[in-house]
């Protein structure tokens, strides 16, 4: 499956870590459905980010998309 | 539902059954597109309309006897539609538009006795089949009686068209052939098939053992015979119309007995007939029948398009008409099913109905204004509770609503007391989570009110009737709710139940029947009212039923007696009682599409330009929340100074629901019966600052306030965050039970300030949640 990018420069760091965030393959699931998608997360503690516009964009619509399979 | 179920439930609704004139007319012309094709003066379209139905336009066109025209519902108001002038202009004013295919050849032989107009439009229908038909007649020409007609009533050239028409479709003519008696027991034997066309042919030159023709099939008693046309028995004049009607049910029959098939089966939708359609005229303006300035030259272009234009295009659509929700997806009620049908058969692929299945308010309104009282609600509910069993109910768009109930039911919100002071119960008020989410304080007066005045013990039960889970179709979760009510009540002895709410009332009616179980307007109708000196407004209401009040009709007497007892002003709009819209809750609907429950609050609230006043707590909110100025009975039943001109108060939104439940019980345990209520959640200790855009944003994304407390006590208190370095706002998440909230937030002295709140559903990799 190919790999979607959500990466983005992001002012937000984290803060435990005291890092900027970076690039990073995650998987993500709903419904039996399992995605590989790249978004920013710290490189030190794994922390992701998912900004505002995804989760009320694309992954909002993948999510009711899935909902109706 | 199966598809028995499906057939029976379209066939309760009569949307797609034929208009009165169509029905009537016995080739069942669609007269709808036809007369709107003329109304914008598209005489094309229009033919188009004729071609495909009638045998011969140019003919019937110009003779038709119009038998439609006695049905014509414009008749009820003003003069019925001229139809015959219009055909006529029609087929004047153009030539054939549509040319019906002929099928490849089938084999079979047909001789068509006769030569009049029955005879040609059988030859017709079955060249267009793909038989083999011979048209022999004594005549020098085709016609018939129609050769008596005037050159004006019927141009000659018309009856050589048609002996084209049918050359065109393979039929062979033969004109000036003697039919003697031994020549006709001849084709009998050679044919496959014989129509006599009874317009040529005197009844006494049939076969001798023919016997009269059957009326349905138009068989004779000798086998493969077959007879109509002429003057219908019992009638004196000659018919066009007719002619055409027996020529094709002859051709019909024929097709049939040549494919050795049941020549009834089936037959009873041919010829005039009535039909079920239901058109409603009330309120359309009459119209009189627009008049040929020269009845000689017949209509002109805009006499014709005037005329046409009176056509009202009879349908029923009267739900349509009123639902927010079938006009939102333009389904009526047989297209609906069949939509919901298909969804459910789909085993592998995108259920694309459940959004709608989900959207219905199940308010019934429809169901009372269907003159077949089609139940669509009970057919949503019934497959959202399906989809629940089957694993294709999506969560999201009930799962806010049911947390909701869960949340009303949980130990923070839950209260069941005797009176204080008392260990019997003779009653019980049962506000109801809305009210008690929504105005607090008058379930404090009204249970004060109650305990003054009512003998025997009033005790009090704070809760909710399961209602969102019966509409959601989780009928496991709902029947353990009214059967943990049903409990509860019989642990109080079996009190008559008091609500503020009809929906709990229809729900506590229907599911928990051996209760006794009253309306608190009921009540409050034969007690003592407070009396303030400044209670009665000057302006006139418009008072909101709500939808589960549509068959409560003491409850509605009630509530209008105590409005004229409090000197409230109550204007009555078509729209209340049995066939009141719902403000968009009902059936979750405003969780499953939140534009739509807007719309189905704002349908409600224009159904009057007058101030609103409402007795649903869930009513008075949206309505409010869809800018109506609406107050709630109570208001004015206990007039507060502190909250206000109760027309002007605010929708609380969720989360101030929630609070107010929660601080109600708590107010009541400590104040009423001096017990020490149980201590908050420790996420309810964080205080927050949120602006009312911030706050309007978090409703409509459906994120309580205690989802954001949780998401930032976690975030404190494990130092799991993001910031950033520009202005130290801080980004964390928390997932207390499936979905992801993340909140933006800052943290001052005075609490934190939120920024941003929003949610998703996917889940991130373990450990991440």
């Amino acid at each position: 499956m190919s790999t979607f990018s959500f990466i983005e420069d992001t002012t937000w760091q984290c803060v435990g870590c005291n890092q900027p965030l970076q690039p990073t393959k995650v998987n993500v699931t709903y419904l039996n459905s399992l995605f590989t998608v790249e978004l920013m997360a710290c490189p030190h503690c794994g922390f992701i980010l998912v900004p505002e516009s995804l989760a009320v964009g694309k992954m909002l619509e993948v999510e009711q998309l899935l909902e109706d399979k | 539902m199966d598809q028995l179920q499906l057939r029976e439930f379209e066939a309760r609704c009569i949307q797609e059954e034929q208009p009165f004139c169509t029905a009537a007319c016995p080739l069942h012309v669609d007269v709808r597109p036809f007369m709107a094709s003329l109304a914008k003066g598209d005489v094309r379209g229009a033919r188009r309309v004729l071609d495909r139905t009638l045998p011969f336009p140019e003919i019937i066109g110009r003779l038709c006897e119009q038998p439609c025209r006695p049905s014509c519902k414009r008749g009820e108001i003003g003069d019925p539609l001229a139809f015959g002038n219009l055909e006529r202009y029609c087929v004047s004013n153009s030539t054939a538009v549509l040319t019906l295919p002929k099928l490849p050849a089938k084999g079979g032989s047909i001789a068509v006795i006769g030569g009049g107009f029955s005879a040609m439009t059988a030859a017709l229908d079955l060249g267009r089949k793909g038989r083999n038909v011979t048209l022999i007649t004594e005549a020098a020409g085709l016609g018939g009686t129609l050769g008596t007609y005037s050159e004006t009533a019927l141009p000659q050239e018309t009856l050589a068209q048609a002996a084209s028409l049918l050359e065109r479709y393979g039929v062979t003519l033969q004109f000036a052939t003697s039919l003697a008696e031994n020549s006709i027991a001849a084709l009998i034997t050679e044919y496959d098939a014989v129509y006599f066309d009874l317009d040529e042919i005197e009844p006494h030159r049939l076969p001798p053992n023919a016997g009269q023709p059957d009326p349905i099939t138009l068989a004779l008693s000798c086998d493969g015979c077959f007879a109509a046309g002429g003057i219908a028995p019992g009638t004196s004049a000659y018919s066009v119309i007719k002619q055409a009607d027996d020529g094709r049910r002859a051709a019909l029959t024929i097709e049939r007995y040549l494919q050795k098939v049941s020549l009834t089966a089936q037959r009873e939708m041919e010829g005039s007939r009535t039909t079920r359609m239901y058109t409603v005229i009330t309120g359309m303006e009459p119209a009189a029948e627009i008049t040929a300035a020269d009845p000689k030259a017949g209509y002109t272009a805009a006499e014709a398009g005037q005329e046409a234009s009176r056509c009202i295009q009879c349908e029923c659509m009267e739900c349509v008409k009123q639902c927010a929700y079938l006009r939102e997806y333009k389904e009526y009620p047989k297209t609906l099913a069949r939509k919901i049908y298909n969804n459910q058969a789909i085993v592998q692929g995108t259920r694309n109905a459940n959004k709608m299945i989900n959207a219905c308010s199940l308010c019934g309104q429809c169901t009372v204004i269907c003159p077949n009282d089609i139940p669509v609600p009970e057919l949503c509910r019934v497959t959202r509770q399906d989809m629940v069993r089957s694993g294709h109910m999506p969560p999201s768009p009930h799962d806010f609503a049911l947390e909701d109930m869960r949340f009303s039911l949980s130990e923070y919100c839950t209260l069941t007391r005797h009176q204080p002071g008392t260990s019997v119960s003779r009653f019980l008020f049962y506000p109801g989570c809305q009210l008690a989410g929504s105005a607090p304080e008058a379930v404090t007066s009204t249970y004060q009110l109650l305990g003054t005045q009512l003998d025997g013990g009033v005790g009090l039960m704070l809760g909710c009737c399961g209602i969102p889970a019966h509409w959601a179709g989780q009928k496991d979760l709902f029947t353990k709710t009214i059967n943990d009510f049903k409990t509860a009540i019989k642990q109080m002895g079996n009190p008559t139940v008091i609500t503020a709410c009809s929906s709990c009332l229809s729900i506590f009616k229907e599911f928990a029947d051996t209760l006794t179980v009253t309306s608190l307007w009921e009540v409050l109708d034969g007690l003592e009212l407070p009396t303030f000196s400044d209670r009665s407004p000057e302006e006139s209401f418009t008072l909101h039923d709500p939808c589960t009040a549509r068959h409560q009709e003491t409850l509605r007497a009630s509530v209008r007696s105590l409005c004229a007892k409090l000197g409230l002003q109550i204007k009555e709009h078509d729209f209340n009682g049995p066939l009141a819209d719902c403000c968009g809750y009902g059936g979750l609907m405003q969780f499953a599409n939140q534009p739509l429950g807007k719309k189905a609050a704002l349908v409600k609230a224009a159904r009057s330009e007058h101030d609103g006043l409402a007795y649903c707590a869930m009513c008075r909110d949206n309505l409010a929340a869809a800018g109506s100025r609406v107050a709630h009975l109570l208001d004015y039943i206990f007039p507060s100074a502190e909250t206000g001109d109760p027309l002007a108060r605010k929708n609380p939104g969720f989360s101030q629901r929630h609070e107010n439940r929660a601080r109600l019980r708590q107010e009541l345990l400590t104040t009423l019966w001096q017990e020490q209520a149980g201590s908050l959640p420790e996420h309810t200790s964080i205080r927050l600052l949120i602006s009312q855009e911030v706050l309007d944003l978090l409703n409509s994304r459906h994120i309580l306030e205690e989802d954001i407390q949780k998401v930032i006590l976690r975030a404190e208190q494990t130092g799991i965050h993001l910031v950033n370095p520009n202005n130290n706002h801080r980004l964390a998440r928390f997932k207390p039970v499936r979905v992801t909230y993340w909140v933006e937030y800052e943290p001052t002295d005075q609490g934190y300030v939120i920024h941003n709140g929003y949610s998703h559903r996917m889940l991130l990799p373990e450990g991440q949640q």
